[in-house]
């Protein structure tokens, strides 16, 4: 197949066509923050983190659902998309209740992670302080609204890899809310086969294991890949 | 107190600087100061006042740990009304028996209605977050800043939350 050649960052780098801006920035070193990315699953740009600049394009394009094209010139680490990056960072923790030092994830929470990757020191916006449900009623899981920030690898793990359809958002804005079934209670749910996958999947606190004590919740996310390779294979 | 995390390095900060008030000195008022730590989040009227204070007699202030910098587990309450986390506190709670009434002596402080970071009611100079905060990063941050250099807390390994 004839390869397309493209510059990103100043560096010419050559790829098979038809990959996306982020798996070619991946495939070469070229480090972009995601969160609602996940190897093995279909992207959706909800995070907008991966925001890169194209030569040539008004607006900024999320670089995990845009395919590359011959002879593009992109720029991934600007002064602007450095700033972009660090705002939806702090509006992540500025939306919902975000307390680290109480959360099962603390310490093993992608959201922290990214924070110290943006250098994040303190959050410019008013916290929105939105009351948010938590949902015990699955006996062995637990879904706290006041940690999610919506990256729907929950709904998408659930939808394309386990094949329940268990997750689902409602509303929009600020009132988004994943929501189990018809919004119903988890523990009643006749679709979840509480195969733990969402659980595995979710990059914050949101999605946890009972039993799990503060900083304890360690999570797998990259086992989907493996079994979705696994899974080729086995075709 | 997360000063003292410090351990005997604090010998090297009390060797470039005199600390002047601090839970572990015994002084009432607050005197013009280089640089002032304060821990804690702005609850209400008392705590409103005393960082207005801090702040103007401090060349350097910085928000030490996660109650200063984001509200932490003080923020808590904000979800609910003022009203509401005093009733449920002082009445409603098994403990308080029917007896239980809501405080409003006025020597008491007034609960605000939000809990706020310190950047929310003055200028900071400078976050360290953590819960609690890196003894090495509030080291670190003190022997730049006592050595008239610009400490840079913006990069991995200096940031900590929880």
């Amino acid at each position: 197949m004839a390869k397309v050649f493209l510059m990103i960052d100043g560096r010419q780098v050559e790829s098979e066509p038809g990959k996306t801006i982020l798996e070619i920035c991946r495939d070469n070193g070229i480090d972009i923050p995601t969160m609602c990315h996940l190897d093995g699953l279909t992207d959706v740009g909800a995070c907008r983190l991966c925001l890169v600049e194209v030569e040539g394009v008004s607006k900024l394009l999320p670089a995990c659902t845009t395919r590359i094209q011959a002879n593009q010139v992109i720029h991934t680490q600007t002064d602007k998309l450095k700033k972009y990056r660090r705002m939806i960072t702090e509006l992540f923790f500025a939306e919902r209740n975000h307390i680290c030092a109480v959360c099962v994830s603390n310490g093993h929470c992608e959201l922290q992670e990214l924070g110290y990757k943006v250098g994040m020191n303190h959050v410019h916006f008013h916290y929105l302080n939105q009351k948010c449900d938590l949902d015990a009623s699955h006996p062995w899981y637990v879904m706290d609204h006041n940690r999610c920030i919506l990256c729907t690898r929950c709904v998408r793990v659930c939808a394309e890899v386990e094949g329940a359809h268990h997750w689902n958002v409602m509303n929009r804005g600020v009132q988004a809310r994943v929501i189990s079934d018809f919004n119903t209670p988890w523990g009643e749910s006749i679709t979840c086969t509480s195969c733990s996958k969402c659980v595995e999947v979710c990059p914050t606190g949101a999605l946890w294991s009972k039993q799990t004590l503060q900083g304890k919740m360690e999570k797998h996310p990259e086992k989907i890949a493996e079994l979705m390779e696994k899974r080729k294979m086995s075709l | 107190m997360s000063l003292l995390d410090i351990d005997e390095r604090i010998l090297d900060v009390a060797k470039l600087a005199d600390i002047v008030k601090s839970p572990i000195v015994d002084n009432k008022d607050l005197p013009e100061v280089d640089v002032a730590l304060v821990e804690g989040s702005v609850t209400s009227d008392e705590h409103y006042h005393e960082i207005q204070l801090i702040r103007q007699r401090s060349k350097v202030l910085i928000a030490l740990g996660d109650c200063a910098v984001t509200g932490n587990v003080t923020r808590l309450r904000n979800v609910f009304s003022k009203e509401e986390v005093l009733k449920h506190a002082y009445v409603d709670l098994p403990s308080n028996d029917s007896q239980g009434q809501m405080p409003s002596h006025p020597a008491l402080l007034k609960l605000h209605d939000k809990v706020i970071p310190l950047h929310e009611a003055v200028k900071v100079d400078y976050f360290i977050s953590g819960c609690p905060p890196s003894a090495d990063t509030i080291f670190y941050v003190l022997f730049e800043l006592l050595n008239d250099r610009r400490p840079h807390l913006e990069q991995e390994g200096k940031l900590k939350y929880g």
